[in-house]
């Protein structure tokens, strides 16, 4: 069983901040909310999304799991206008997703949830440095990148006590140093990795500017990006595995 | 040969092969893999590359001794393979039959003379890629993720169009015709141990003060792959011939010289069988595993490919998350 009226808003901000590195996912149906996770094809970034029920005008739900075309559902979720809300029902017995946006009726095939590629494990990550920042910074990061490289280098200068990002082109370099005071919030720790661009600039597009965001670093490790959505009643966490220069 | 005479007229400059670190480099895949077959097959013993039933694959030892020049310095090769002759007419096809004659006469000349740079060059254009080695380099690019684009025609001129359309920066070819086909960068000797050429088209065309199908007249004149050239012309009677008549027409009557299907020649440079139709992910996330096992099936000797492998598996560059899970 699941019933739920969300504001479309909400909607489309959960499913962007998939599709950005898959396709299609599996949507646990939880009692007390819904949960996403999925890794993309490459294995390289995954996310780990929880809505809880307090952000629907409305949630029934008993364990569920579903799985979807998800820029099908952004397509329907795109339908509505801003502060519309869009009632979602699962009928058990065609295993169709009803959808109803202000008289609009669609009926959603839902994807068989075993045909969708298996949900990743966590990496059990102890990241020793943690920076804490606006959305609205990383985006300024990740586009002065993109203008010059591919790839894009952030740390934590351990000693001098700020947050770096680098990235080197053929030409032209980028470097950005944001200290404690630039910062919502800084705790040191030894952290240099390097990450392909591609993927951070997805990431980067369902982040909200004025987020607040916190990324996780280590040497050589992956990154852990993670913000609230929905007035903090939804939850993401994105990861992105490094390049590891080659000699 | 017209083709290398061409190297007169191209504004070429060495560069160090770390310019080309983080770019996507489309690679003619016959003229690349002609090069490592030609030394495997040249320096290793037959057994090291022949299966039971007496297939030769000297081509797995050669990708696994080739691909780590670009996977070290972070250089996404997209290799691109010929399609068959398509559309060409009959009396094309003829004349490129005989073109192939004469390089097979080239080819015995430069044996005699021992020139190692001409008869690799000139094995490359009279022999074709077996479909064994067709159909397994493409298998063993699948396992290292290595991208494939098929190409309707010619492998050059559909790397030139992909980098054209920006989705490669550099075409990777020892040919100069990359020139012709209107690659805007060539990256060359990407198969020596050196420093590469790069190959600049509007360097060369400011240079000459030439536009790109007046470059493709004067390398007519002089003579490609698709005919012979006039007798008596060279690079600079052909530039200043261009330059003092305007095109390739006007220079034949000037001279009262013809050129059979010069017409065409000319359409097969300006305008050559190239597709749109073509995707590939730059990121590689090679299987080096999976590879090894695809190469050790096939029979290859393991002391040929270990090195090899051992250099690509260093030079992953991109990390997965199940590493940390």
């Amino acid at each position: 069983m699941f019933k739920a009226i969300v504001s479309a808003a909400t909607l489309s901000s959960t499913l962007d901040s998939v599709s950005v590195l898959v396709e299609e996912c599996k949507i646990h149906l939880d009692e007390d909310g819904l949960q996403i996770r999925a890794v993309d094809p490459a294995n390289v970034g995954m996310v780990d999304l929880s809505l809880s029920a307090d952000a629907f005008e409305s949630y029934e739900a008993d364990g569920g799991l579903i799985g979807i075309d998800l820029s099908r559902l952004e397509d329907i979720a795109g339908m509505a206008e801003t502060g519309q809300l869009v009632q979602l029902e699962l009928d058990e017995e065609t295993r169709k997703l009803q959808i109803q946006i202000d008289g609009l009726e669609y009926t959603l095939a839902l994807i068989d949830p075993d045909s969708i590629r298996q949900e990743p494990d966590i990496p059990d990550l102890d990241l020793p440095a943690e920076v804490v920042l606006e959305g609205r910074d990383i985006n300024r990061s990740v586009t002065a990148a993109d203008m010059v490289s591919d790839h894009i280098t952030l740390g934590v200068d351990d000693g001098e006590e700020y947050f770096y990002v680098d990235a080197e082109g053929d030409t032209d370099d980028v470097h950005l140093e944001l200290t404690e005071e630039d910062l919502i919030d800084l705790q040191t720790g030894p952290a240099h990795s390097l990450f392909s661009l591609d993927y951070l600039k997805d990431m980067n597009k369902a982040i909200p500017t004025d987020a607040e965001v916190t990324l996780e670093l280590g040497e050589e490790f992956p990154i852990k990006l993670h913000y609230g959505f929905a007035e903090g009643d939804g939850q993401v966490t994105y990861m992105l595995a490094p390049r590891i220069q080659s000699e | 040969m017209g083709n290398a005479a061409l190297r007169e007229i191209a504004a070429i400059e060495e560069i160090p092969i770390e310019e080309l670190s983080g770019s996507v480099i489309a690679v003619d895949a016959h003229n690349w893999l002609y090069r490592y077959l030609t030394t495997t097959v040249k320096w290793t013993s037959t057994s090291a590359y022949t299966t039971a039933d007496g297939e030769e694959v000297a081509n797995l030892i050669g990708i696994v001794k080739g691909l780590p020049k670009f996977f070290e310095h972070d250089i996404t090769p997209v290799m691109v393979f010929d399609g068959g002759p398509s559309d060409l007419k009959s009396d094309e096809i003829e004349s490129r039959r005989a073109q192939r004659e004469s390089y097979e006469e080239d080819l015995e000349v430069a044996r005699e003379e021992g020139d190692p740079v001409a008869i690799a060059r000139l094995e490359s254009r009279t022999q074709r890629l077996t479909p064994t080695i067709q159909e397994t380099s493409r298998e063993l690019f699948d396992r290292l993720d290595v991208p494939v684009v098929e190409a309707p025609a010619e492998g050059e001129a559909q790397a030139a169009h992909i980098a054209r359309r920006g989705d490669a920066d550099y075409v990777g070819s020892e040919d100069y015709d990359a020139l012709l086909f209107g690659a805007p960068l060539t990256v060359r000797q990407l198969t020596s141990s050196g420093d590469p050429e790069l190959m600049d088209l509007d360097e060369t065309l400011a240079t000459h003060d030439l536009t790109h199908e007046q470059l493709i007249d004067a390398a007519i004149l002089i003579g490609t792959d698709f005919n012979e050239g006039v007798s008596g012309i060279g690079p600079k009677t052909a530039l200043s011939a261009i330059a003092e008549h305007g095109d390739l027409w006007s220079v034949l009557e000037a001279r009262g010289d013809s050129i059979a299907h010069g017409d065409r020649i000319r359409a097969l440079f300006r305008d050559p069988n190239v597709t749109d139709d073509y995707a590939f992910d730059p990121t590689i996330e090679p299987d080096v595993g999976a590879a090894r096992e695809y190469v050790a099936d096939w029979g290859v000797a393991e002391s040929e490919v270990e090195r090899g492998f051992e250099r690509l598996e260093e030079s992953i560059v991109q990390t997965g998350l199940d590493r940390w899970s």
